[in-house]
């Protein structure tokens, strides 16, 4: 839950008093044009960047109290990124399993299970974990980031536009695993412009402009009936993009 | 005893002491460089500016007087090193305030995904340093140190100035009985190119051994 958030960067302010909630087990999507600050709430979120006001939870640890250990809650958020930002120095399955190593302090063996698990999960297949980031696609790339995530269990995984540096054939499989996994009940909170995406998986969507949540709602009434006009002017512009593509 | 036969059980105990001089002097310097190179990117205030301080100054002093200092200079105030680890000492100084310039530039040229996502993991700065930026920052700054790691067995020979037994000062008494400087230091300066033709072989194998797709070095074009 996050609540009243403020963030601005020397005399810009990003996030202008930001509130919401993500229940669990539910899939919210943020949208919005570039450059609103939805990467830098996400960022707020799992305190990567820190907010200069309001306060965030995570059920009932307040991440924003200066006294909790910032990397012991930090491991209960999973963060997709969307540049993947894999460690490029290890292989598929390294990658999943430092977590687990070096944060959660698991036995190899133990670590290696579980991250074969998640990658399975991501449908990576068994000769794919042994090659390093540079050897795989971007979509491959972005699944492994989403098992590394995955592989920590956490209570909420933020997802930071993960698609927007792949091409549509990458970008399906990707949605794909996303959408099982909210299947599944991994609660989510979402930044994507993959409007069709957003409204299958989404149970609300927030739109937000300016570095304001202007408008929310399911997605079909706030994609098709918006009552706000910066919200028809912004689906209308991706949307005619989306057609010029076609 | 001929002058080859002098010369060769001479420059045998040189090239032992040159050997047990690098033994010490490489290794160190590369931890120390490393360390260095961490603090000064990492480091609180305090910690960059005497890092900074550390690699200005020994950057600074030719590697010779670094040599008189570390032997006559400690010695004038209760410190006596003997002249082996005076010279060893002189070496790491000066080597790891370089090698800390090459560890720094890799450090900053790693790209801050890398450390969003380990902090995104809850991996704590030590750990992320440790497991995340140091193995990609050594491989990028493997050149530069093996760079490094040449130039020390070569100015290794420095260290005749301060009474060290090593190959050039064999090369000096040697050449001060039997006054015969070109087959005195043509050979030595062949031994010096052997050392450090090993030496690259040497560095070219690890940097396969260390490649990693993405991670292009000469080794592939």
């Amino acid at each position: 839950m996050v609540k009243d958030l403020y963030k601005r960067y020397g005399d810009k302010a990003v996030l202008r008093g930001v509130s919401f909630e993500v229940e669990k087990g539910k899939v919210k999507v943020i949208m919005g044009p570039s450059g609103t600050g939805k990467t830098t709430l996400l960022k707020c979120i799992d305190m990567l960047v820190k907010p200069d006001s309001g306060k965030i939870w995570l059920e009932d640890l307040e991440l924003t109290d200066p006294r909790i250990d910032v990397s012991e809650a930090r491991r209960k958020i999973g963060f997709v990124f969307q540049e993947f930002n894999l460690f490029h120095h290890l292989t598929a399955i390294k990658n999943v399993m430092i977590g687990l190593t070096k944060v959660k302090k698991l036995p190899r063996g133990e670590a290696r299970a579980i991250a074969e698990r998640s990658l399975l999960k991501v449908h990576i297949d068994r000769e794919l974990w042994d090659k390093y980031p540079a050897q795989l696609s971007g979509g491959q790339k972005q699944r492994v980031a989403i098992a590394r995530a995955l592989a920590m269990e956490p209570m909420i995984m933020l997802y930071d536009e993960p698609t927007s540096a792949l091409d549509p054939q990458l970008t399906r499989e990707v949605l794909e695993v996303i959408k099982e996994l909210a299947e599944d009940g991994m609660t989510s909170l979402i930044v994507t412009h993959e409007v069709g995406f957003a409204s299958e998986v989404a149970d609300e969507i927030m739109i937000m402009i300016d570095g304001r949540i202007v408008e929310r709602g399911d997605p079909r009434s706030i994609i098709y009936d918006p009552r706000r006009e910066e919200t028809r002017k912004f689906f209308n512009k991706i949307m005619k993009i989306g057609d010029e593509l076609r | 005893m001929s002058f080859w036969n002098e010369f060769f059980s001479k420059l045998y105990i040189g090239v032992l002491t040159t050997l047990q001089l690098l033994a010490v002097a490489i290794p160190s310097s590369i931890i120390l460089g490393i360390f260095i190179g961490v603090l000064r990117v990492y480091g609180g205030k305090i910690e960059k500016t005497l890092a900074n301080l550390y690699v200005h100054i020994f950057r600074g002093f030719p590697l010779l007087v670094t040599l008189m200092i570390m032997f006559f200079g400690l010695a004038d105030i209760g410190i006596r090193l003997t002249p082996y680890w005076a010279a060893a000492l002189a070496i790491i100084v000066c080597s790891s305030a370089y090698q800390s310039e090459y560890v720094r530039m890799s450090i900053l040229s790693i790209d801050e995904g890398q450390s969003l996502a380990a902090r995104s993991l809850g991996m704590k700065r030590s750990v992320e340093i440790l497991y995340i930026i140091l193995p990609q920052a050594f491989r990028i700054a493997f050149p530069g140190i093996g760079n490094e790691i040449i130039y020390m067995i070569l100015y290794s020979s420095l260290a005749y100035i301060v009474g060290v037994n090593e190959i050039f000062s064999v090369a000096i008494s040697v050449n001060s009985i039997w006054f015969k400087p070109t087959e005195v230091f043509l050979t030595t300066a062949l031994i010096y190119l052997a050392m450090t033709t090993m030496a690259s072989y040497g560095l070219k194998k690890l940097e396969r051994k260390l490649w990693i797709p993405g991670f292009e070095t000469d080794v592939k074009r």
